[in-house]
């Protein structure tokens, strides 16, 4: 299905348009949420609102300000940025790091889990320290570039050129597996 | 301008992590129109993220999914209709004589009644639920523009410390003298020891799609392309590239993106360093 085409079905509120989108997307955006919201409930309640959000918002996308799937995207991340730093969900002694997030995808049952958690660990390989700290807190931590700047006292400049180089290693190893 | 230099800014993929202001997001939005490059590269690193994130998780449970439609099951307008039960063609009816009619007709009222009421309350439920959903979508909109303003705010507020904090030096930029534009007249803040640069339009006409104004410091070693001028924002600071040491500055009419040399006859308005 073209991408207008999606959009057009998404605004008629049709339900075949809309499990498509679910199909399609689903499992990226829960993935968005699931790196920086441990607790697999609470992700997928961030995930239902999202999701739901996306398809009552649809109006409000605007195809000339970006892509639809970085629009949902950014919706996803933003509600579990949101849902992290609320009072509701404490991540004491938590840290998300790219290691626990592949141990606890292995750690789960059932082989299609185990598979997806290798995956990830290839996705990461070839990041050097700099770039995989980048990944870690901006993908699995929720953080803004400025706040890494700020945080760790790191130049802008350089946040932004690691981010860079970061996702080029990622385009890399997309391609590769 | 440097389209290599911008694409591996890093620009980009902050824009696709939603990370931009507004007015850096219509940058990105204006030049990916104007350069495929720079759209291509958007377009790429997108299709990244979308694998990246389709590859590093596991997808969310069956559960999830039926609840997620149940909850979305009165928005779908063009869900399927449920067939009406009809009563097969031909079949007779049969006059009821029991002593149970009565009652039968009265429990038969009941019902009616209380479907009627089910009804209402439904049509009633419904419609507040959409305007609660209005209600909700209006208030994400107004804490999306809350933001935007913040961040206008924000923006305003560090250019104010700048200013205060910094030895910034005024210089006027005049039209007269000029052929283009005799009312002109743009200032220049330049603190020369941090070397940095902001202008504020005063007066100054609108250009046509193919052009911009582009603001020139006149040094020792000639005239340099600090950056293009927006002239619909009226008097507001706007940051310009840094500038270490010049005797002038001007503005010139070029086209769309600037040039590397400016275009003398399109000469604006002029001011000298005092």
């Amino acid at each position: 299905m073209q991408e207008e085409q999606l959009i057009a079905g998404l605004r008629a509120k049709d339900r075949k348009t809309t499990e498509y989108l679910y199909d399609k997307y689903s499992r990226a955006l829960y993935a968005v949420i699931s790196r920086i919201i441990f607790d697999k409930d609470i992700a997928e309640e961030v995930f239902h609102d999202s999701f739901v959000k996306i398809t009552r918002k649809i109006e409000h996308y605007d195809e000339s300000k970006g892509r639809l799937y970085t629009w949902m995207a950014n919706i996803c991340r933003n509600s579990a940025i949101d849902k992290l730093r609320s009072k509701e969900i404490s991540q004491s002694g938590k840290t998300n790091t790219i290691d626990d997030f592949v141990y606890g995808m292995e750690s789960q049952s059932g082989t299609q889990e185990h598979i997806d958690g290798i995956g990830v660990r290839e996705l990461m390989t070839d990041l050097n320290d700099d770039q995989k700290f980048i990944v870690e807190y901006i993908y699995f931590k929720g953080y803004t570039h400025s706040e890494v700047s700020e945080e760790f006292g790191i130049p802008l400049g350089t946040v932004k050129s690691r981010v860079r180089a970061a996702i080029q290693v990622l385009k890399k190893n997309v391609a590769r597996i | 301008m440097d389209i290599q230099s911008y694409i591996s800014s890093g620009k980009l993929e902050l824009f696709l992590l939603g990370e931009l202001t507004e007015r850096e997001r219509e940058e990105v939005l204006s030049l990916a129109k104007m350069h495929p490059e720079i759209q291509q590269e958007l377009d790429e690193l997108e299709q990244t993220m979308f694998a990246f994130d389709n590859m590093s998780g596991a997808a969310p449970s069956q559960e999830v999914k039926e609840k997620i439609f149940s909850t979305l099951e009165n928005d779908f307008i063009l869900k399927e209709m449920p067939k009406p039960t009809a009563v097969p063609a031909g079949s007779k009816v049969v006059p009821i004589n029991s002593p149970w009619k009565p009652f039968a007709i009265a429990a038969s009222i009941a019902a009616i009644v209380a479907s009627g009421a089910a009804f209402y309350y439904a049509g009633k439920y419904q419609e507040r639920d959409e305007q609660f959903t209005a209600l909700l979508q209006d208030q994400s909109v107004m804490a999306d523009n809350l933001n935007q303003v913040k961040q206008e705010y924000e923006q305003k507020d560090s250019q104010l410390d700048k200013m205060i904090a910094g030895d910034f030096k005024r210089v006027e930029m005049r039209g007269e003298g000029f052929e283009m534009q005799k009312d002109a007249k743009v200032d220049v803040f330049w603190d020369q020891n941090a070397q940095e640069v902001f202008i504020a339009v005063n007066k100054l006409n609108e250009l046509s799609e193919e052009f911009d104004y582009q603001l020139w410091a006149i040094g020792d070693d000639g005239p340099i392309g600090i950056g293009l001028v927006k002239s619909e924002e009226k008097l507001t600071l706007q940051q310009m590239e840094a500038v270490a040491q010049a005797g002038a500055f001007a503005i010139t009419i070029e086209p769309k993106g600037g040039s590397k040399a400016p275009t003398l006859e399109k000469l604006v308005v002029l001011g000298e360093v005092t």
